[in-house]
């Protein structure tokens, strides 16, 4: 046991070196300079380019720059090239912002692709499943945001509701009942768009891992001694096949963060994919950078809790 | 049971592992109708870069027509304002016009071309990447790595490591990140989903290659005194490129997708070149005045992709015995 936890943990402090190397280095691919935001401007002469150049520290060799860069980031001074905001702060904001989406999204996820990914595999081959099957390649395949469109145009349209951004503008002091339905209006839609294609793709997965669970041995004995079809299907069937899903945990993360770039753009809803969307625009590295890393270092995290999780459930993996 | 058995008879007969696949996956109707869509397109793309290349291009993608601007599908050219030589060579706008005239149809046609050499070029480069990186790590991963005593890791460790991290980033903000620094152009974009998706492929590889490397005919490869690149290049890899097609086929449906939310974000391929992420994502800014320049360029994307997406899967299914219908 002790040993294992040493090991893993051992490889994921390399792991994250490197994660900390990628995340600086894609900023200084570019052949242009950071303070090079816009070589263009008349008033950004020379003198003050190199001014801005060491008051960021960009003068400095590469490695001083990294080495200053962690530092800064791990003791909470990093600022931001934009505002000269920290920007830990920026970031922690934004993500208390993004965290509703990414929980609903999470609930939604897991509570529509294990009931759908079982039914899929139970009717294997009836004129459900295939057409269940369709369905759910059609969400895997529609560009995410042309589909928020249709829904947008839809619910706009049938409901009457407006669900762009966190509120409806300029209804403050509407009664805490109807502030709570539209906090809700506004909440689903974008949730929803960012679990949909998750719904599908783990959908898809729990429906071959049923299939391969479903002619195993133990469940045709739970079968054959008269257990009723749920039961077999629910209790001994599923918790054997719930296994894979716990390694999955930690991959949902990057996933969510990635498309929350999109669906905050569309929505705009002010959390962390949009704080990134924008740093990018501003060529706010520092940023850019932490959100990369941050988002790299949760899906380790996560990845890390999953393995453990994974070890306490499968008594087979304790090495 | 009965369908095993006479799989099993042909089987003796001398019909190969792969025959018997192609054969599982043609019973698979939905994944046959994804091939023959996928085929489609690829006629699609090749006569629209017939049709839009060159300096006269039988329908040219690129001609302005201010008169004409943000016509409904179908709707015929106004007459009056518009010189004989600007007027549509079909007679009528089949997809209707954009924002500056321009036919859609022809615009359609020449970014179904572009579409498709993205996610087919981006996916080359994963899949080269993936095949070198995963064969070294199934064939040479025992090879420990380091300077003179310290070996601290194995070949496999190290790339095994580089695939978690390359997995720990949100690879759609990493993309987008590296693309707008390096200024979006079609070969950046391409490249840098190409690099950017190649861990996938590797992970197959590398577990294909682990299992063959402890089979007879590997092992009776290398006992007739094969050199090392030989087996794997002769051997290994040719006995696992039924888990690439399949990741290879999926990623291209990937990647167009990728390519399109770019685009959306204003960072995909750059105009001059029309490619359906672009056509799309430029439709938005008239969603309600001209909704054909969304539907159209976003109902071929989700046809296209789910037709690759659908005959990926049926691949899977027909090449995994596991998963086959019993």
């Amino acid at each position: 046991m002790l040993p294992f936890l040493v090991r893993t943990a051992w490889k994921k402090l390399w792991t994250l070196f490197f994660i900390s190397i990628i995340s600086f280095g894609i900023i200084h691919l570019a052949p242009g300079q950071p303070s090079q935001i816009d070589p263009l401007n008349p008033r950004f002469t020379p003198q003050q380019l190199e001014r801005y150049r060491q008051a960021f520290g960009l003068d400095q060799p590469l490695y001083v720059q990294y080495a200053r860069f962690y530092q800064q980031f791990f003791t909470g001074e990093l600022r931001s090239f934009k505002d000269n905001q920290p920007v830990f702060g920026k970031i922690v904001e934004r993500t208390r912002n993004s965290l509703p989406l990414f929980i609903l999204g999470t609930i939604l996820i897991w509570c529509y692709a294990f009931p759908l990914g079982i039914a899929t595999a139970v009717r294997r081959n009836t004129l459900f499943d295939r057409s269940t099957t369709v369905l759910v390649f059609a969400l895997i395949s529609i560009p995410g945001f042309y589909l928020a469109y249709l829904a947008i145009i839809f619910v706009v349209q049938t409901f009457q509701v407006d669900v762009i951004g966190l509120r409806t503008f300029g209804r403050e002091g509407i009664g805490p009942w109807y502030a709570m339905m539209d906090r809700t209006w506004h909440l689903v839609l974008p949730s929803l768009m960012g679990a949909a294609a998750g719904i599908a793709v783990l959908s898809r997965y729990v429906r071959s891992q049923r299939l391969a669970v479903i002619s195993a041995d133990y469940v045709r004995t739970a079968r054959s001694k008269g257990l009723d079809e749920d039961r077999v299907l629910y209790r001994h069937a599923l918790r054997n096949g719930l296994l894979p899903f716990v390694t999955m945990l930690g991959l949902l993360i990057p996933g969510l963060i990635g498309g929350s770039v999109i669906f905050e753009t569309i929505f705009a809803w002010p959390g962390i994919g949009r704080l990134g969307y924008e740093a990018i625009l501003a060529r706010d590295y520092p940023v850019v950078i932490s959100i990369n890393f941050i988002a790299a270092v949760l899906t380790l995290i996560g990845t890390l809790v999953s393995d453990l999780l994974y070890m306490l459930v499968d008594p087979r993996i304790r090495l | 049971m009965a369908v095993e058995r006479v799989e099993g008879r042909r089987r003796l007969r001398g019909e190969s592992p792969s025959r018997i696949a192609w054969r599982v996956f043609l019973r698979n109707r939905v994944a046959a109708a994804g091939m023959v869509t996928v085929a489609v397109f690829f006629g699609v793309a090749l006569s629209g870069l017939m049709l839009t290349k060159g300096d006269r291009p039988i329908l040219d993608p690129r001609e302005v027509r201010l008169p004409d601007k943000l016509q409904p599908p179908l709707s015929t050219p106004n007459r009056e304002a518009l010189p004989p030589e600007l007027r549509p060579r079909l007679g009528v706008y089949l997809f209707g016009t954009d924002e500056l005239g321009r036919d859609v149809f022809a615009r359609m046609l020449e970014g179904s071309f572009v579409s498709l050499a993205v996610g087919f070029v981006a996916v080359g480069i994963a899949v080269a990447i993936g095949l070198v990186l995963g064969g070294v790590a199934g064939y040479y991963g025992r090879v420990p790595i380091g300077i003179g005593r310290f070996r601290p890791m194995t070949v496999d460790t190290l790339i095994t490591g580089l695939i978690d991290v390359m997995l720990s980033f949100p690879s759609f903000f990493l993309i987008l990140t590296v693309v707008a620094i390096l200024r979006p152009s079609i070969w950046n974009i391409m490249i840098v989903i190409g690099l950017t998706s190649w861990e996938g492929t590797a992970r197959f590889v590398r577990a294909e290659i682990l299992s063959l490397r402890e089979q007879e005919f590997v092992q009776a490869a290398a006992a007739l005194g094969a050199p090392g690149p030989r087996v794997v290049l002769r051997h290994l890899i040719p006995n696992s490129v039924a888990p690439v097609m399949v990741s290879a086929t999926l990623g291209i449906a990937g990647a167009i997708l990728t390519e399109s939310g770019l685009s959306f974000l204003g960072f995909g391929v750059p105009p001059p070149d029309a490619t359906w992420g672009n056509i799309l994502a430029d439709g938005k800014r008239y969603l309600f005045d001209a909704p054909w320049l969304t539907f159209i360029p976003g109902t071929a994307i989700l046809i296209l992709v789910l037709a690759f997406n659908l005959f990926g899967e049926g691949l899977r299914e027909a090449f995994n015995p596991r998963l086959r219908q019993g």
